[in-house]
């Protein structure tokens, strides 16, 4: 039952970032070069960037953007983990030492570095939601390997169960028994890795952003507004800046604690 | 299967492991726009003639085939060839930056351990609070590594060190409270607190070989995050190390250091698997 106050919170911060994007008279791209760095007022409720963008919609929209890339990031990974999981836990043994070699390979390369060295390979000349297509893409194509791992020995495990044994002998394939018997009794398993995924691609997403390979601009992202905290004269200039980080923070800490409760009842 | 023959495999697992890596690598730079732009094209001293080699000369380089065999037979010659941005030998480049990243990388992994190590140890014993105890390590994991640094650098405090502890201690809080809180419940050692011997006894006699296994595949698995954190860490502190070259090989697409880094990253990965497996071997036999 812990996990409730999170999720509500959540609720709330999502909804209230879909009013604010909806409803502000300021669209997340417009500049207003008369009001650059502005503090806190009733047309900008979060003051503007160096840009005179409102800081606000771009924090709403880059909470928007970021969970639905980092969930849609979440559901392609536990698709292939899944895919290569049961491949590897029904095929016959080189398949799946070949199989678990390829994930442990993804595993065992530090994934920052790897994902820098993919999405820098992009075209320069990409729009903003190419990049932002490209960057959860990315994520999502290389954060399989450890669902597939968790995935490969729940299915190993389930392999030799008496209910399955029995399945075999009644003439179900593999197919059957997988679509059938698994892939039910594995949910309870792909759930809490799906949750894990979503906060772990948010900071990545962040991170990549960070330094400069991450969502394109003017789409906001989490990455692209921690760049404004290299620049100490903005900071001076005004302290909602420190808005974006503290957001994100507060979304992942969300995250993490609801994903703890899942893993905990899994 | 003989211990000999298991650490043969696990050798040869990690040299492929490296010839994986650096091939991934080869072929996500060779088809990167604009890998085969060459300034020269654009330059007005070269003549027409000149330009046309220059053509020729890339178009019978565009084999991956062509680039790994030129790759691999360097490396045998202990040759990692010339950095395109920066004009000087990879293994120069490279070798003068590891001394600066491995001392920021085994302080980082040690201090982390030591910090994770002595806030998971008292925490897993305890039957609540756990949750509010840990929240300062949920905290630290919810802030990417890039803002923390930031962060650092605004409040004027810490430095590239501090802020690897901090990432590695958060990663390792979690795995470490959960083995040894499994570890306190486990029958033998309640047996053994019921009968009333101390907790060093416990910890020393009873806990630590029995973890020592789950503990350095944590080791492995502390390396693969440090070396991920250590990029932006560099970048945003300036730091003149291995993660600083490979953010720039990689907006600069400088292949020979990007497949050289690769190769490195691969290495200490591998090796590190290598030493956790071996134990887990030691241990069987």
């Amino acid at each position: 039952m812990r996990k409730w106050p999170s999720v509500i919170l959540l609720l709330i911060l999502i909804l209230g970032a879909v009013l604010e994007v909806r409803v502000s008279r300021h669209d997340y791209a417009y500049q207003d070069r008369e009001a650059t760095m502005q503090q806190a007022s009733p047309d900008h409720l979060a003051g503007t960037d160096e840009l005179g963008r409102d800081r606000l919609v771009r924090v709403a929209a880059a909470l928007l953007i970021g969970l639905t890339g980092a969930m849609a990031a979440a559901a392609i990974t536990i698709t292939i983990a899944a895919t290569v999981g049961l491949l590897a836990a029904f095929s016959p043994s080189p398949i799946a030492a070949i199989l678990m070699f390829v994930s442990d390979s993804f595993l065992t390369v530090p994934w920052l570095f790897l994902l820098m060295t993919a999405r820098s390979l992009l075209p320069l000349t990409a729009s903003p939601l190419q990049t932002a297509v490209a960057t959860f893409l990315v994520l999502a194509l290389f954060g399989w390997p450890a669902c597939a791992r968790a995935i490969c020995g729940g299915a190993t495990t389930m392999r030799s169960a008496e209910s399955m044994i029995q399945g075999r002998a009644c003439g179900l394939r593999n197919r059957q028994l997988i679509r059938v018997h698994v892939l039910p009794h594995l949910r309870p398993l792909l759930l809490p890795q799906f949750l894990v995924c979503v906060p772990a691609f948010l900071v990545a997403e962040a991170n990549l952003g960070a330094l400069g390979l991450g969502v394109g601009e003017p789409m906001p992202s989490w990455g692209a507004m921690l760049l404004e905290l290299d620049n100490s004269a903005l900071l001076a200039q005004s302290h909602w800046v420190y808005l974006p980080i503290a957001m994100l923070v507060l979304v992942l800490v969300l995250l993490e604690s609801f994903t703890s409760e899942a893993e905990r009842n899994a | 299967m003989g211990i000999p023959i298991k650490l043969t495999m696990r050798v040869g697992r990690t040299v492929l492991l490296m010839l994986c890596a650096a091939l991934g690598t080869i072929l996500l730079v060779r088809f990167a726009p604009g890998f085969f732009s060459d300034p020269r094209e654009m330059d007005a001293k070269y003549a027409e003639a000149a330009r046309v080699e220059l053509q020729e000369e890339k178009i019978q380089q565009q084999s991956v085939i062509v680039i790994s065999m030129r790759e691999l037979g360097g490396w045998l010659r202990g040759d990692f060839g010339q950095s395109r941005q920066y004009h000087v030998p990879v293994s120069e480049l490279i070798m003068g930056r590891i001394a600066v990243s491995s001392s920021l990388f085994i302080n980082g992994i040690v201090r982390g351990w030591l910090l994770a190590f002595c806030a998971a140890l008292p925490m897993s014993g305890l039957r609540r609070g756990k949750t509010m105890l840990g929240l300062p390590f949920t905290l630290l994991l919810a802030v990417p590594a890039a803002a923390m640094a930031t962060a650092c650098i605004l409040a004027d405090a810490g430095g590239a060190v501090l802020v690897l502890t901090l990432i590695v201690a958060a990663r390792d809080f979690k795995f470490l409270q959960s083995l040894f809180g499994s570890a306190w419940n486990s029958p033998h050692l309640l047996q053994g607190r019921a009968q009333g011997l101390s907790v060093r006894v416990l910890f020393i006699a009873h806990i630590l070989p029995n973890i020592t296994p789950q503990l350095l595949a944590l080791t492995t698995l502390s390396i693969v995050s440090a070396l991920s954190a250590l990029v932006p860490i560099e970048v945003v502190f300036t730091v003149h190390g291995v993660g600083q070259l490979a953010w720039s090989a990689v907006i600069n697409r400088d292949l020979p250091v990007l497949v050289a880094i690769s190769l490195l990253m691969a290495f200490v990965v591998g090796v590190a698997e290598l030493l956790s497996m071996r134990a887990y071997t030691l241990e069987a036999a």
